[in-house]
């Protein structure tokens, strides 16, 4: 009987695998994807323990469930694996280890079940995986009490046997569940940190570029789950459904019809024809889709799984990517899906149509003349540099330039630049949109064509640097014209201005007493990592900074981003409503901005609320007062 | 339903970049909802003319004439040949070398009727038919039954263009036809002076100087007054001339009406 708990161990493995294989059968029928397969594996102990632990232990109680679960289950079951030697299994202090081993998982089981009864949270998925728990207890529970009669000597009496049988039950559940069922995202997720379809995520943390799309593929975007490749299918099989990207959200939150956790769900359930229901939270205010039960189906429609109102809701502020323990990229997604809305079925949202064919006919979404965006700084005699051919600094102004509102910010950047005696030009009528806008729209064809004007363009002048007020075109230039041969040093104003400060060539003065709170921009914060220059230009003029209880890289966005005001798809409440009751909820006297969009975002927010300022403005406003 | 929309080389009105006109785009969203839709271009290239293979055409005929040769001779030969049922262009042209006379040029050529401003097409109960809404002056519309072939040319106020799609494109095709055999265009008689758009305020004559902005608003443009269009549906000759008279008098053009003078 000693041998009876090895053999179960190696029964259950042999399940586990042949579910797995099944699985990976379907992950075949994605497209090809070059994956280093050396350098992942070797990375893989790393990406773990360090990369997926640093998201996982932002919820404490999650951390220690999983450490206390998973670790239990692995140690007991290679344990229990090893008695087959014949030198182990004969030894009772080897069972009394293996015992040990069990407890720990039993205990681990219990915090499983105690997060899910008598009530789990909302952002936990119910079904299969309310029976998670039981087969983890039944397993550790027998597992304990067989190894237990073992180092108690007691082989082969009937209490061992009913020991063995439950075990049997609970680690057979499992195996089989590696299909279908919670337990897929430990197969499929240790896979995909191998194969990951962002490596450069793992070391620098920062791989947000969007990658450029083939223009002459058969065809564009993904159409069904079968046009992704293959590890992304893999990696949407990883997901364990804990709805922390849900809890992310602002589309969300706005009660829109987004829900990337059910996203990803509906990616996988169109993979197969038997995916068990989904048990989670719908997509809020979804209107009804009629899928189609075959496998490998068109995605998006009105009747297919997903409604495109649900694909334009998301304002890609990669809140979801950042929150997600698996590591899954929730935007890729979306964006290759819009890629084949917009591009092979001309189903953009409503409104963009005329905003994309001016974006071609005019390099500009609103379809003004390319020389009216200096008009903002009339009196202020900006430099163009089609007129000196060279600068220190180059100005991107961009769309924001055209807002009367955010003109104020760019006519206080342009003093603050005079002030420190900064060489700075701007390219005036030759400033084309960068495209940001139809790529997250999905019209990746009039991006390249933005793209690749604009870098012809800039590579006929030469300056020092590029700054921008505007983190979407920051992220442009620096992380996504890269592939199209434009390579800069990229400043967002703020890292600017507090260089400009700590340089002793601007001089702040105090705005004593003024209480702030600063909204991080998704494209300067998540995707760029830059979140602590505006706050420290905050701390050089005296502000008294607030924190709002989402910010730097976990910040909220403001609504702005990915096309959604163009899409407007309805929801319950506006996303920058929520973000300005987060900012009322400070009590500061002023919300701190650095981006065009965030601005137009807030300022659109109606009733008593703090001012909408940006760093810029408030920085010239303290040197003002100091004056 | 045979339908050919004929389409030009317009430019941006704002960046004067070569595009497909709006009009155009309109025009073939109404005639892809309506029948089999093929495309004709008469000019040195095809290029912004192509763009319609971006709004869903599937078939675009480019008649490859010489730089500077009349477009309408070549188009009118095609006609002839390919004889649709329908003909769609926009109403105005939208680029330097158009005088938005063409649809007219080619309808006379072809000796079919022309019906200019739609909204909106529908096929007509009786076969070989076509239901034609007309948008007419402050926002009146007028339904019209025609007999096919007819020429119909598009207002704005149609349904928006759909969205260009460059998948859809590359599914297009574009026929170039060489050699078509073309007349150098006519000089042009009048001297025509070209100067960039300014925009130059609206003059409100009738606008008083004094009262509140919501009057002086309602004032400029005719407020209340104005609410109803003034469309008569089958006036009598007689009340259609009165009301003429009435408005020509209100606008300033006619003097007022001079209260019946007593015999001398
Ligand atoms: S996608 Fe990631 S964050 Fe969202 S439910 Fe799945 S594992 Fe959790
Ligand atoms: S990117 Fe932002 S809006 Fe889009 S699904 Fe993720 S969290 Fe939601």
């Amino acid at each position: 009987m000693t041998y009876a708990l090895p053999v179960l161990v190696f029964v259950m493995v042999a399940l586990a695998t042949a579910q797995a294989l099944r699985r990976a059968a379907w992950w075949r029928q994605g497209a090809a994807a070059e994956v280093a397969w050396g350098p992942g594996l070797l990375a893989l102990p790393r990406r773990y323990l360090v990369d997926v632990h640093h998201v996982v232990a932002r919820d404490a109680y999650a951390s220690r469930m999983h450490a206390v679960v998973a670790g239990g289950l692995i140690v007991a079951t290679v344990l229990a694996g090893l008695a087959i030697l014949p030198s182990l299994g004969g030894s009772r202090l080897y069972w009394a280890i293996v015992a040990l081993a069990f407890g720990v998982t039993a205990a681990g089981s219990l915090l499983v079940g105690a997060r899910r009864y008598p009530a789990k949270p909302r952002r936990l998925s119910g079904g299969r995986f309310q029976i998670l728990p039981f087969l983890l207890l039944a397993y550790a529970l027998g597992g304990l009490a067989g190894a237990l009669l073992l180092a108690l000597g007691a082989a082969s009496t009937p209490a061992l046997i009913a020991a063995l049988a439950l075990s049997g039950v609970g680690g057979l559940g499992l195996a089989y569940e590696v299909r279908r069922g919670p337990m897929r995202h430990a197969v499929a997720g240790a896979l995909h940190l191998v194969a990951h379809p962002r490596p450069g995520r793992f070391r620098s943390r920062l791989d947000t570029a969007l990658a450029p799309l083939d223009l002459d593929a058969a065809r564009l975007g993904a159409e069904t789950p079968a046009d992704f490749t293959w590890n992304r299918l893999l990696s949407y099989d990883s997901c364990i459904q804990c709805g922390r990207c849900e809890t992310a959200c602002p589309a969300f939150a706005a009660g829109q019809p987004l829900n990337p956790k059910r996203l990803i769900q509906d990616l996988v359930a169109g993979m197969t024809a038997d995916e068990p229901p989904y048990a989670g939270s719908p997509y809020p205010n979804a209107r009804e889709v009629d899928p189609p039960a075959a496998p490998l189906a068109r995605l998006i429609g009105p009747d297919a799984r997903i409604h495109p109102d649900t694909l334009w809701a998301c304002t890609t502020c990669r809140a979801c990517v950042e929150e997600c323990p698996m590591m899954i990229e929730h935007v890729d997604a979306i964006v290759s899906l819009r890629r084949n809305e917009t591009m092979e079925f001309a189903r953009p949202p409503e409104k963009a149509a005329d905003i994309l064919s001016d974006l071609r006919g005019a390099g500009e979404p609103g379809g003004r003349a390319l020389s009216a965006r200096t008009d903002f700084a009339a009196g202020l005699d900006l430099p163009v540099i089609s007129a000196r051919g060279e600068a220190d600094v180059l100005l991107w102004l961009g769309e924001g330039a055209y807002d009367l509102r955010y003109g104020r910010t760019l006519r206080a950047l342009v003093r603050l630049m005079r002030d420190a005696g900064v060489d700075f030009a701007v390219l005036g009528a030759e400033e084309r949109d960068t495209g940001d806008l139809a790529r997250r729209l999905g019209d990746e064809a009039t991006y390249q064509q933005l793209a690749r004007a604009n870098v012809e363009t800039l590579g006929r002048y030469r300056f020092g640097r590029i700054v921008t007020a505007d983190p979407h075109a920051l992220h442009a230039l620096r992380n996504e014209y890269r592939v199209f041969g434009g390579e800069w040093t990229v400043v967002h104003h703020t890292a600017l201005l507090l260089e400009l400060i700590e340089a002793g060539r601007l001089k702040p003065g105090v705005l004593g007493g003024l209480s702030v709170t600063y909204h991080d921009p998704c494209y300067l914060g998540r995707y760029n990592g830059e979140t602590e220059a505006p706050r420290k230009v905050l701390d050089l003029i005296g502000a008294s900074r607030v924190e709002m209880a989402r910010s730097g890289r976990r910040s909220m966005c403001c609504g702005g981003g990915g096309g959604a005001p163009i899409s407007d798809v309805a929801g319950d409440r506006r996303i920058p409503d929520i973000r300005m009751g987060q900012a009322i909820e400070t009590g500061a006297a002023v919300v701190a901005v650095a981006c065009p969009t965030c601005t137009a975002m807030l300022e659109g927010v109606t009733g008593v609320r703090p001012d909408v300022k940006d760093i810029a403005e408030l920085l010239l406003a303290s040197m003002e007062l100091g004056a | 339903m045979k339908i050919v929309v004929l389409l030009s080389a317009g430019a941006h009105p704002v960046s004067s970049a070569p595009v497909l006109p709006r009009l155009e785009a309109q025009a073939l969203r109404l005639a892809l909802a309506l029948g089999e839709t093929t495309g004709l271009h008469a000019g040195p290239s095809a290029a912004p003319a192509a763009d319609a293979l971006g709004h869903g055409l599937g078939l675009l005929t480019h008649l490859a004439t010489r730089e500077g040769d009349d477009p309408i001779p070549a188009l009118v030969a095609a006609l002839k040949a390919e004889t649709p049922d329908l003909v769609l262009a926009g109403r105005r042209g939208q680029g330097g070398e158009e005088t938005g006379l063409a649809p007219y040029a080619v309808a006379a050529a072809l000796g079919v009727t022309i019906v200019a401003d739609a909204v909106a097409l529908a096929p007509g109960a009786a076969p070989g038919s076509l239901v034609v809404e007309q948008a007419l002056p402050k926002g009146a519309r007028r339904r019209l039954v025609v007999r096919l072939p007819a020429l119909v040319t598009v207002h704005p106020g149609a349904p928006a263009p759909g969205a260009y799609a460059y998948g859809v494109a590359r599914r297009g095709r574009v026929d170039t036809i060489w050699g078509v055999a073309g007349s150098a265009a006519e000089p042009n008689p009048i001297a025509v002076e070209e100067r960039p758009y300014r925009p130059r305020p609206k003059l409100m004559r009738s606008a008083p100087g004094t009262g509140s902005a919501a009057e002086r608003l309602a004032a400029a443009t005719g407020g209340m007054a104005s609410s109803g269009a003034n469309v008569l549906v089958q006036p009598t000759p007689d009340e259609a001339a009165r009301a003429i008279l009435e408005h020509l008098r209100r606008i300033g053009v006619l003097a007022p009406a001079v209260a019946n003078k007593p015999a001398a």
